[in-house]
């Protein structure tokens, strides 16, 4: 099934009949040619990759809930190629382009837009900072504006330019930066999976990782055993429990991380702002929603819920910003579960176990990389050799300090990012 | 020599009465952090009993009264208010007379007032009169006392002395909206 | 999410930072090697349920504490003081 304009209007006109499911619901096979394990964002663009850039159509997809079910469900959407170190800058700006491309191949529409995403500064060391970045992001080929105070009133009357603590200077600007709807990302990868031969597998957990002479040979699950000589680990969060069925230990902790929503409002927040002097950001979904969300609880959890200190934090800097969002009710608010990298930087890596692969490490920015990600992973499972876009992300960088993605600046170790 | 003019944290800030509640500044004569060496804690006891009749507080406590007052400031720690102290051997001290900003919290509703700017169980029958704690007041780490039925003393640094004021005045000012409906 | 400090009783989550898992209280010999470091400083078990961490009461006592905590419930089972549990060479 195709969708187009004709088929909505055929559709429409003859009550609807004609839709199909997105995706098949197959009984796992005994054997792959690869499995991928996590059937979210970063776990669909992988196995939608494989078949698509690499011919490997044999493969399934273990999720042990349902698709989409987890941080791609639930997410404040926000998409952007703004990163400054290299290593970082390469991969997101890729990432972008695929972005850009992705509903046409897809044939899936994910809502994305490029409303542009306001980073605003607030002292002269800031404003340094930023056109800092905004020169790395225009070498790496992206688009980034240097705004000054009128420039940013212009385009966002409704800020507190003139709070005293936390005065405006100005603001970052990179036009191409937006949202994407996020159910709709993994529905879209997982139905382009699944007509190219893809094995979709919900409510199949795997248990278990077969290993022999130090080579990965299948994986245990409740759904029974299933042989493959390539076996991929893309399940964010639960990286820990999974890793260790294969004997490993983890550079990462998780954490929970809280988002917020409001009920529907009219059109008031055109693009993606973010506060530069307390964590919060914020933009309008197309329901309406003002959709916004802060920095981590800061505590190891898997509880998917967060606790109200940090929602009061979230919600004061925002008040602190625009003091209109006061008036906004909030509607819900939701947690997921981070795999926090000391740097906080990703992993895309082999490990020491052949045939096996990991992917983890995406700290709280792990939907933008969406595309990138299943790209760069499914080139890694496919050819064994890393992506040349995410020849960085290396598992032994913290063990030899090489290469470290500390982004922000503050040091590598847990607790920092 | 230049004569420098002394002002208090809350010059020009305080006092403040909003509906039924008052908030006022404290001036002590010095303020002095005792900490017991280990081993050392009963006689430095002993010796803060002889220079102002109080004894060392046991954790969330004070002892004294209003103006010669001992309160639990942390692991192994008091702050002393009142008069000055002469040395006591077996304490590390330190004057920290400027460094803090005390203002007193009085009258019906003060409880309310406080209720919205801390995490502390406030109830009456937790946090008794005498009783000490060092936590949270409007997002700032301070010491919060409770010194009489409705009358409480909050520390902040004092360089925090305008956002407490403000902090407080806010406070008070809903407290005061939500007894007028 | 309430931590019974022992010195302060029950206290709001907001008068506590984080440190992290409590294996900082076994810190390794410095002469221990690069493998043993980089596991100690970079390597967690991560673990869905019960762990014991170190929190500091911030805003509180300035305690350090061991915190037994269910990572998936945020249930509390015990905190003791880290002073206590170093002490007793544990």
């Amino acid at each position: 099934m195709r969708f187009s304009a004709l088929k909505i209007i055929r559709e429409g006109l003859t009550g609807n009949k004609g839709w199909t499911p997105h995706w098949r619901d197959p009984e796992p096979k005994s054997e792959y040619d690869a499995i991928v394990i996590g059937g979210g964002g970063h776990g669909l663009s992988t196995a939608y990759y494989l078949a698509k850039n690499h011919g490997m159509t044999n493969i399934a997809v273990l999720e042990k809930g349902y698709l989409g079910g987890g941080n791609v469900g639930r997410n404040t959407t926000i998409v952007r190629a703004n990163y400054f170190l290299p290593g970082n800058s390469e991969f997101y700006s890729h990432s972008l382009k695929l972005w850009e491309g992705l509903e046409e191949d897809l044939n899936y529409n994910v809502m994305h837009s490029q409303r542009g995403i306001i980073n605003l500064f607030h002292s002269d060391g800031q404003r340094d900072a930023a056109a800092r970045r905004g020169n790395a992001m225009i070498n790496q080929g992206d688009d980034a504006i240097l705004l000054d105070r009128e420039g940013v009133r212009k385009m966002l009357p409704y800020l507190d330019f003139d709070n005293a603590r936390f005065p405006i200077y100005g603001g970052l600007y990179h036009p191409r930066g937006g949202t994407a709807r996020h159910d709709a990302v993994a529905w879209g990868y997982a139905r382009g999976a699944d007509q190219r031969g893809v094995d979709l597998i919900q409510n199949c957990e795997v248990t278990g990782i077969d290993i022999e002479n130090g080579k990965v040979t299948g994986v245990q699950t409740t759904r029974g055993a299933i042989r493959a000589k390539k076996v991929g680990m893309v399940v964010a969060g639960r990286s820990g429990q999974v890793a260790a069925m294969a004997g490993m230990r983890l550079p990462i902790e998780s954490h929970v991380l809280q988002a917020f929503v409001t009920e529907g409002l009219k059109p008031v927040i055109d693009h993606v702002v973010t506060f530069g002097m307390g964590h919060f950001y914020i933009s309008q979904s197309d329901k309406g929603g003002l959709v916004f969300g802060g920095d981590i609880d800061f505590y190891a959890s898997y509880a998917q819920r967060g606790n109200l200190p940090t929602a009061e934090h979230v919600i004061e800097a925002g008040m602190t910003l625009m003091p209109m969002i006061g008036k906004a009710k909030m509607l819900r608010s939701w947690g997921g579960i981070m795999d926090m990298s000391p740097d906080g930087s990703p992993i895309i890596d082999r490990t020491h176990i052949e045939g096996l692969y990991l992917n983890t490490g995406w700290c709280y920015g792990g939907f933008k990389a969406v595309p990138a990600s299943g790209w760069c992973m499914a080139h890694l499972m496919a050819t064994d050799t890393p992506h040349e876009v995410a020849a960085r992300y290396r598992l032994d960088r913290f063990e030899t300090g090489r290469g470290l993605l500390d982004e922000e600046g503050t040091g590598s170790q847990h607790n920092l990012h | 020599m230049t004569d420098l003019l002394a002002k208090s944290p809350c010059d020009g800030l305080l006092p403040l009465t909003i509906g039924s509640v008052t908030v006022t500044e404290i001036a002590f004569d010095a303020i002095t952090s005792l900490a017991p060496f280990k081993g050392q804690e009963s006689a430095v006891s002993d010796a803060l009993k002889v220079q102002m009749g109080a004894a060392f507080p046991k954790p969330n406590r004070t002892t004294g009264k209003a103006h010669a007052r001992a309160v639990w400031s942390g692991v192994g720690q008091a702050l002393v208010l009142g008069p000055p102290l002469a040395p006591i051997p077996g304490a590390a001290m330190t004057d920290q007379t400027d460094a803090w900003t005390c203002v007193a919290l009085e009258g019906d509703g003060a409880r309310d007032v406080l209720a919205r700017l801390t995490p502390l169980d406030l109830r009456p029958s937790v946090f008794k009169q005498g009783h000490a704690a060092r936590t949270e007041i409007a997002h700032m780490g301070g010491v919060l006392m409770r010194t009489g039925e409705n009358r409480y003393g909050l520390m902040v640094f004092r360089s925090m002395a305008a956002t407490l004021v403000h902090d407080l005045e806010i406070a008070m000012q809903s407290v005061a909206a939500r007894g007028r409906l | 999410m309430r931590i019974n400090c022992p010195h302060c009783g029950p206290r709001d989550r907001r008068e506590f930072t984080y440190q992290g898992d409590a294996l900082a209280l076994d810190r390794p010999d410095p002469e221990a090697g690069p493998d043993v470091w980089n596991d100690y400083i970079h390597n967690r078990d991560n673990p869905a349920g019960p762990t014991r961490e170190l929190w500091y009461h911030e805003t509180g006592c300035a305690a350090w504490l061991v915190v037994t905590r269910d990572t998936v419930t945020h249930d509390i089972h015990a905190v003791e003081l880290a002073s206590a549990v170093k002490g007793a060479g544990k």
